[in-house]
């Protein structure tokens, strides 16, 4: 994989999609608005750190609605715009070009965790503690992989389909609700948390808000670190036996185009 | 006329479900606010540390028009400039009443349809109670709730002519109903302008129409749904008008589009 195809896709990637006004209000307009939702929620129920469930909650949902609205709808944006033949048969890898859009998207929508933050400190003057810095960082570093290879496999599975955007608005409160983004995941009944236990983002979020909270358990936080990876390295799997297939497909029946 | 009303209607929800099959469009129109509606109701069960969800059932089961009323009507003239027809609307003599109208038909039915089976999933999932409430009334609130939505819809759909960014518009617009409407939080917890707001945007006296219904306090409820319907007709004519000033423009400025 050519590093230069990778960071200049990433770079023009980051533009196309500020250039979108539905990627702008998923970006600035969602977190600002979310955050205002959570907080008018939370700020009755006796919470002291509005980090863990406004602050992250907002900025997840925003970042979960950024991959939503971009990064699963690319390929189908380049089919619409006549550009994935020329990106498919270019001597750059196909899945390192995609690649480099998922991870430019992804690493631009990680602006919606500051948005939420700012707003709730300059909007409410709320206070926000992080228990453990470093901890976080870790915990952030492997939602961003965790979050780049799940949009890479949503990519793929609505590259196959004509109707992205009628799935691309069902799949963003589905996973907000399964994977806990505003509250813990053991609200949910016994067998709804099953199908969240399958999904990777389920304990990034927890992950994230341990370290704000502080974390005490150590064993507890480098358990879910390994669940995390596990699953994140098991999609990654599932995501290449996908691209594999497709290219298969689309050099058997000479066409991009789905039926 | 009339005849010509409902045909003109039949062809509006035709153009908008025809990409999609029969269970597709009912996840579209029903099944995803559903999960939209037990998605904020879980946030509010943990937020409010409360079981009894009445009040979130009651607001969301409202807010479930918005993908009907918000999303579908507020893209119409968008569609219409998308399909080639706008010229032939702007520019034909007939009245424009009630093309508007036809337009706004069948998602008032679907924002029934998808508000009555918001009720009975709180009923059927959160417990909520209908023994003592007056369904008579319960179904009147419901119809002016959708009515005065649907108006508030029409309005929005003229932005269409005004901006090209109606994603943007619709999306800030939807968040803006759940901020204001007290369907997440009570309206009181608002600062004095977005008190004010909240009684000029629709849906914010049905909802608390049938609060009052659901607590057997009628003293106001008459009130209130005079007051929701004076607020879709407000927003009725304030469409009339701005649709007038729009094609008003377009024949003096020989083009459709006011940006």
């Amino acid at each position: 994989m050519n590093l230069a195809v990778l960071c200049s896709t990433m770079r023009v990637q980051m533009k196309q999609s500020f250039a979108r006004p539905m990627f702008r209000f998923c970006l600035i307009a969602n977190p600002i608005l979310n955050t205002i939702l959570l907080y008018e929620m939370y700020r009755s129920a006796g919470e002291e750190n509005f980090m863990a469930y406004v602050v992250l909650g907002a900025g997840l949902m925003g970042l979960w609605g950024c991959i939503c609205f971009s990064s699963a709808g690319d390929i189908n944006r380049e089919r619409y715009s006549g550009t994935l033949a020329l990106i498919f048969a270019t001597p750059a890898s196909f899945p390192g070009i995609i690649l480099g859009k998922i991870i430019g998207n992804t690493l631009i929508s990680l602006l919606t965790l500051g948005i939420s933050l700012l707003t709730a400190v300059v909007l409410y003057q709320v206070p926000l503690t992080l228990g453990s810095p470093l901890y976080f960082l870790l915990a952030l570093l492997a939602a961003v992989l965790s979050f780049v290879v799940i949009s890479s496999m949503v990519a793929c599975l609505l590259t196959l389909s004509r109707k992205t955007e009628l799935y691309m608005n069902c799949i963003e409160i589905p996973i907000n609700l399964l994977c806990g983004f505003a509250f813990p995941v053991s609200v949910l009944p016994g067998a709804v948390r099953g199908i969240s236990r399958a999904l990777s983002p389920t304990y990034a979020v927890e992950l994230l808000r341990m370290s704000v909270w502080g974390v005490n358990d150590l064993a507890a936080f480098w358990n879910k670190l390994g669940i995390l990876l596990g699953l994140t390295a098991l999609y990654a799997v599932l995501s290449g036996l996908l691209y594999r297939r497709i290219d298969r497909r689309v050099r058997i029946a000479a066409t991009l185009e789905v039926a | 006329m009339i005849r010509r009303f409902f045909e003109q209607a039949q062809l509006y929800h035709k153009g908008r479900r025809a990409a999609f099959s029969g269970e597709e469009f009912a996840l579209m129109q029903v099944g995803y606010p559903l999960v939209t509606l037990i998605f904020y109701c879980l946030i509010a069960s943990y937020s409010f540390k409360t079981s009894n969800l009445t009040s979130w059932v009651i607001g969301n089961a409202f807010l479930l028009c918005t993908d009907a009323c918000v999303f579908s009507l507020g893209n119409a003239f968008r569609g219409e400039r998308y399909t080639g027809r706008l010229r032939s609307i702007i520019a034909s003599p007939g009245t424009k009443l009630p093309l508007i109208l036809a337009n706004g038909l069948y998602p008032a039915l679907f924002a029934v349809v998808a508000s009555v089976c918001g009720f009975l999933v709180g009923s059927l999932v959160f417990g909520v109670d209908f023994s003592g409430v007056h369904l008579g009334l319960a179904a009147l609130t419901i119809l002016c709730g959708m009515a005065s939505a649907t108006c508030f819809g029409l309005f929005l759909s003229v932005f269409g002519l005004m901006n090209d960014s109606m994603h943007l518009v619709l999306n800030v617009v939807s968040y803006l109903l759940i901020l204001f409407t007290g369907a997440e939080f009570p309206v009181s917890q608002l600062p004095l302008a977005g008190r004010v707001i909240a009684q000029m945007m629709p849906l914010t006296k049905s909802i608390a129409a049938m609060n009052s219904l659901f607590s057997l306090e009628r003293g106001i409820f008459w009130t209130l749904i005079m007051a929701e319907l004076a607020t879709g007709a407000a927003y009725a004519l304030l469409a009339r008008f701005l649709f007038g000033f729009a094609e008003r423009c377009a024949r003096r400025n020989g083009q459709f589009d006011l940006f």
